[in-house]
Formats: C-alpha cells, structure tokens, sequence
C-alpha cells in the first residue's frame, strides 16, 4: 500500500563548526541572558570573568520564553563565543 | 490533486503501523494509515489548495500546509468534515498572541486546548456535556488528536528533547472539548470574543489539565469555593498573572443566571475575590519572585499593585476579560478551573471556522 509521510522534509544542512579558542583569556564572550534567573546568570558572569579573563558582554533577552530577536542573535555573533543557554 | 509529500511503499498494515513507529511519526499510539485517497478526501472537504500554508509550526519550523495538517488529520482519525475545524485550531495557534513556540517547550504543563463553538458543534457530534473533558467521542478526540499530531509531525518537540513540560497531561494526546450552548444561559465564548451569533469558531487556550471544583449551591456559595480553586499556590496565574479558565457546568450556569448574574458579573467578582496575599506569595520563594519581577520589566505586570506591601493581595489576571468562562459537562456537582500558563504566553485566540477558501 502507498502511504504519505507526515512530517516536513528536513532541508537544512549542518554547517562545520567554528574553532574553539584555546584559552578563554581575552576572548569576546556574548552571555544571552534569558531574562529567567538574574541571580544566577550574574553569578555565571561575574565568575566567567573573573576566572577566565574573557571579556563578558551580557545580552538580555526581552523574554526567557520566546526565541531571541534577530538582532540579538546578530549582535551576539560578532562576539567570539557566545553562551545561549545554561542548565540549573 | 497535486501532491507532494514523500511516498512510501509498505507492504501490509501491520508493518505500516510499525514504520510509524520507527519513524517516531506517531504520539505513541497507532494511527489510521494516511493513504492518498484518505489524504485527497479530507482536502477536498476544505477545498484549499494542498500547498497553503498556514505558517511555520515550532521549534523546528516544518509548514502547516493544507497537505500536511490533511496527512495528520487522517491518522488522527477525523472524517473530512472535521478537516475545517483541524484548520482553524492550528491557525489559531499561530497567532503570536498564544507563543505557540513556548507553549510546545516550556516546562510549566500547559497544553493548548481546543474550544468548538457554533452550530458546527452539535452537527458533528462533539461532546459539550457529561464527561467533556474525557473520552467516548469521535469528534472530541479525532479533531484533538489530528491537532496534537500536527504539531508533533511539524514542530517536532519531543519530550526528552525540545518539550521541557516536566510533568505535562494527558491533554498532549487529545485536548478538545465544545462548549454547551443549548443548555446555557449566556452568550458563548466566541461571541463574546468577537464573532457573529450562529457562526462556527474555535477557541485555543494553554491550560493545565482541569482541576475538579466541587461546586453547588447558590451563587455565593459556588463562589465561595471557586475564588479559593483559582488562587492555589501552586499555579502560576497567582505569581505571573495571565489567563485563566473556569468551566461551570450547565447546572451552575443556570443557577448563576436565575439570580441575575450575567458572565460579565461572574468574571468581575472572581478577579476581585480570587487573590492572595502578598505576604502568602512571597512566601513561595526567591525564584517566584523573580519571575513576577521579569514580568514586571516586561512591562506584563501592572504597576498598580503594591509589590512592597505584604498585606497587598494580588490577582490571578491582570484585567477581569483575562478570566475565561465557558459552560462545560453534565449537570451535577462540580466545575473545574484550568489555570493558565501565566504571562508568558499560551494566551487565549479565536478563530472562525472557514468551509471554503
């Protein structure tokens, strides 16, 4: 018998990922804070930098329950790493 | 009829039950096998074209084309009649109002609930009576099914991957219900949110799965116990606001209206008698505080409340309108409340049913 699929065709491709720095010392490190725990993700920043030495630039997101703006996400590209996402 | 999905070749029904599985195509129960005549009947019922689409389901993006909704109608077990009702579920949806993207990820347990109004109701044969929210009725559970399996296929958020719901419901199978509007005093919920007298629509709502009132009595008494249901604790409509959702039953409904309380009064009086005391708030935690904190950057949680003052008491909604009320079951003892997701999302979207494009 001839069934039809009920999913969507998967048309993306992966694309290689970027290098990963050897040192974090004076890296541009993009946090995309999910605006859901200020404490916890300050304390994320406060010991990135001061453990690392990387340069911690903090993006928040105007709300932990909806995908970044475009402009976050571009924003947080010109950065060399960038967190965009952190497990309690 | 063009269509373009991928076609498989299986030799027999049981290992097409089982490829379904394998592929991960189904919600884990077997599904009516979507074969091309079955899939041709059920668009021609709408009579759209198949490559429409309605939108990008998330997380994954796959688009709710008039095919695609069709092949999951069908192994959810709905007759091309349904077909129209599948559509305007998953239109409304969309809607950005109802954050669809969080409501399918979120780790609350909020599932969105499907809401038939109209004469379409009672012509397919929905359940709006006893046992409403349960099983027993082909409409309720094939068009909430076909909805489910739409969003599964498409958007693709599994549990133990995307689908963070700690918990979840059993709502994730099938979450439809039609609202009673023969045995009901009021106007229904469509018509009070916009549509035309007569006309067929479809409500959509995330909602905890309902919790049982035991509701009887007079007026003051019903609302005596359903103010406390509304403001448990554990719900977030009592930290971050948002919507909620109380269903009466015909009995209450008919009882409420013998001694003039129209819907409007109803509402007023449960967001001005469902709330907590601040102080009982706080007393939930650091992390609750916080939540209510970023809703209040957002600019979600009005600043008319004294956030300061513990003996201030807090609402469940923001506005009386936040409070949703349809008339639901059989006519005994019991009502439920269906608490919303808060003020992130999930919110309530009515869409009419459309019979041609």
């Amino acid at each position: 018998m001839e069934l039809l699929s009920p999913v969507w065709p998967v048309t993306t491709t992966p694309r290689p990922a970027k290098t990963r720095p050897t040192t974090l010392s004076g890296v541009r490190i993009a946090l995309v804070d999910d605006n859901l725990d200020i404490p916890f993700t300050t304390h994320l920043e406060t010991l990135l930098t001061e453990r690392t030495g990387a340069k911690v630039r903090r993006l928040v997101k105007p709300s932990g329950t909806a995908p970044s703006p475009a402009s976050l996400i571009d924003e947080a590209a010109t950065s060399d790493v960038a967190v965009v996402g952190i497990g309690l | 009829m063009d269509l373009v999905s991928e076609r498989l070749n299986v030799e027999d029904y049981d290992a097409a039950v089982e490829l379904f599985y394998e592929r991960r195509w189904t919600d884990g129960l077997p599904v009516v096998l979507p074969t091309r005549r079955r899939v041709e009947a059920m668009i021609a019922a709408c009579m759209r074209d198949p490559q429409e689409s309605l939108g990008a389901v998330p997380p994954k993006g796959g688009a709710a084309t008039i095919e695609k909704l069709a092949i999951n109608a069908v192994m959810g077990g709905c007759l091309p009649e349904h077909f129209p009702v599948v559509i305007a579920a998953m239109q409304a949806m969309l809607e950005p109002a109802h954050n669809l993207n969080g409501v399918l990820q979120t780790t609350h347990m909020c599932v969105s609930l499907v809401i038939v109004n109209g004469p379409i109701a009672r012509r397919l044969q929905f359940n709006s009576r006893d046992g409403v929210f349960g099983n027993g009725y082909r409409a309720n559970a094939a068009v909430g099914r076909a909805v489910r399996l739409g969003l599964w296929n498409l958007g693709g958020a599994f549990p133990w991957d995307t689908d963070k719901s700690t918990l979840s419901h059993p709502g994730e199978y099938a979450f439809c219900i039609a609202e009673e509007e023969e045995d009901n005093p009021w106007r229904p919920l469509h018509v009070e949110r916009g549509c035309p007298e007569g006309s067929d629509a479809v409500t959509v709502f995330a909602c905890e799965a309902p919790h049982s009132v035991f509701c009887y009595g007079t007026p003051e008494e019903m609302l005596h116990v359903l103010t406390d249901s509304m403001c448990s604790l554990g719900n977030n409509n009592v930290h971050v606001l948002g919507q909620t959702l109380v269903t009466l039953n015909p009995l209450n409904a008919e009882e409420f209206a013998r001694r003039g309380w129209s819907k409007a009064d109803l509402r007023q009086y449960l967001w001005e008698h469902a709330r907590r005391r601040l102080g009982d708030v706080r007393a939930c935690g650091v992390v609750h505080e916080q939540f209510r904190q970023m809703e209040r950057d957002a600019g979600r949680y009005p600043h008319r409340y004294d956030v300061e003052n513990p003996t201030t008491r807090l609402p469940v909604t923001a506005t009386p309108d936040d409070i949703h009320v349809v008339v639901a079951g059989g006519r005994s003892y019991f009502a439920a409340v269906l608490p919303g997701w808060g003020g992130f999302g999930g919110f309530a979207v009515t869409r009419r049913i459309e019979w041609s494009s």
